[in-house]
């Protein structure tokens, strides 16, 4: 099938680059400067304590003091999965799906799956039902998918006991190297209630062919 | 019933702690700049998401046995190098290299393992950040 805009359809895998050499740059150079990046992408992660920067609200500064890190080792907190603000990042590939009117994401990790809408529709009323994948909405500007997510529920932003409420509101910049061949990305947020301003990670992929996601089938008896 | 404002505010907080304890993390349960090492007999493999696990009997330095739990990084990310849930069975002596807990529990994250004949098992590289390329 033809696509008037980049073809992004195919198997993606992490792509694991040094701060100083992101094949991605222009992207993050299109962040306003006051956007404080999270350079916690893929395998790295933040330190206990360690928030990027950021000015953090006092009720989620209260929120991290009550966080329990022994609760993570928990069986029934093992398959709790984090959401779209989160799970990108992950150190895990994911295939993609793309007509003109949806872009489909199968991600490996926790076998989530987030759905696109590119038929001009709106977000549902903020009473709507929250999820891990959210509603996402989005548009192409030029060569850029630009996508917009809200209802995510409240879940893990830093993975260090710093979480986002369900009020955040992410918008995804997505765009393919000219060979087609790598898959960028820059998520941005804002979330007053649990911090100050906008914050951004960035995420770069490198095609596939021939491969698959496999299936995640998080386990819990894991945990104890 | 009338609601108070009060009440509100207690309903708003219980809802925003509905952020529970996630997936744990790396960076806060092990250390990640120290590698440990452990040899011993393996009690039992485990390899289902979102970690192997790996429960080894080993002896400490006073000669004393100890079980540790031994945690892999994601078998998905493993599978593509090669493991598989017969990588490891029980009943064999290995020597494992790995990230030892924060805690000081006998408890770590395998960067290694290793068998006498010399085949190695890599889990979580040291350092990810620096190990440039696709995973």
């Amino acid at each position: 099938m033809g696509h008037a805009q980049p073809d992004l359809e195919g198997f993606w895998t992490p792509r694991i680059e040094q701060t100083q050499a992101r094949s991605g740059q222009a992207l993050i150079d299109e962040l306003p400067d006051t956007a404080v990046l999270i350079d916690d992408t893929g395998a790295g992660e933040l330190a206990e304590g360690d928030f990027a920067g950021l000015e953090l609200t006092s009720a989620a500064i209260e929120e991290v003091r009550r966080y329990d890190f022994a609760d993570e080792l928990k069986s029934e907190n093992t398959c709790n999965a984090p959401t779209a603000a989160f799970f990108m990042q992950a150190p895990f590939p994911m295939e993609v799906y793309q007509s003109d009117e949806l872009v489909v994401f199968k991600m490996e990790y926790f076998d989530l799956v987030r759905v696109v809408h590119l038929d001009g529709r709106s977000h549902p009323p903020p009473t709507a039902p929250h999820s891990r994948s959210g509603h996402s909405v989005g548009r192409w500007e030029g060569g850029t998918l630009v996508v917009d997510t809200t209802h995510l529920t409240p879940g893990t932003f830093m993975n260090n006991g710093f979480n986002h409420s369900e009020a955040l509101h992410m918008v995804e910049r997505f765009r393919s190297s000219p060979d087609g061949n790598a898959l960028w990305l820059v998520q941005t947020y804002e979330d007053p209630r649990v911090f100050d301003g906008v914050a951004a990670r960035y995420m770069a992929w490198t095609r596939r062919s021939g491969e698959y996601v496999y299936p995640y089938d998080c386990d819990p008896s894991y945990g104890e | 019933m009338s609601v108070r404002p009060w009440q509100l505010v207690g309903f708003a907080a219980a809802l925003w702690a509905a952020a529970a304890a996630a997936h744990h993390s790396f960076a806060v349960h092990f250390v990640a700049d120290r590698l440990i090492t452990v040899r011993g007999e393996v009690d039992e493999f485990t390899f289902r998401n979102p970690h192997g696990v790996l429960m080894l009997t080993a002896k400490n330095d006073a000669g004393v046995e100890q079980q540790w739990k031994i945690e892999t990084n994601s078998p998905n990310i493993l599978r593509r190098r090669g493991w598989t849930e017969t990588s490891i069975r029980a009943g064999d002596v290995v020597k494992v290299e790995g990230y030892p807990a924060r805690d000081g529990s006998n408890f770590m994250r395998v960067y290694r393992v290793t068998y006498d004949d010399g085949r190695e098992l890599v889990g979580q590289r040291p350092d990810p950040s620096v190990v440039l390329g696709d995973d």
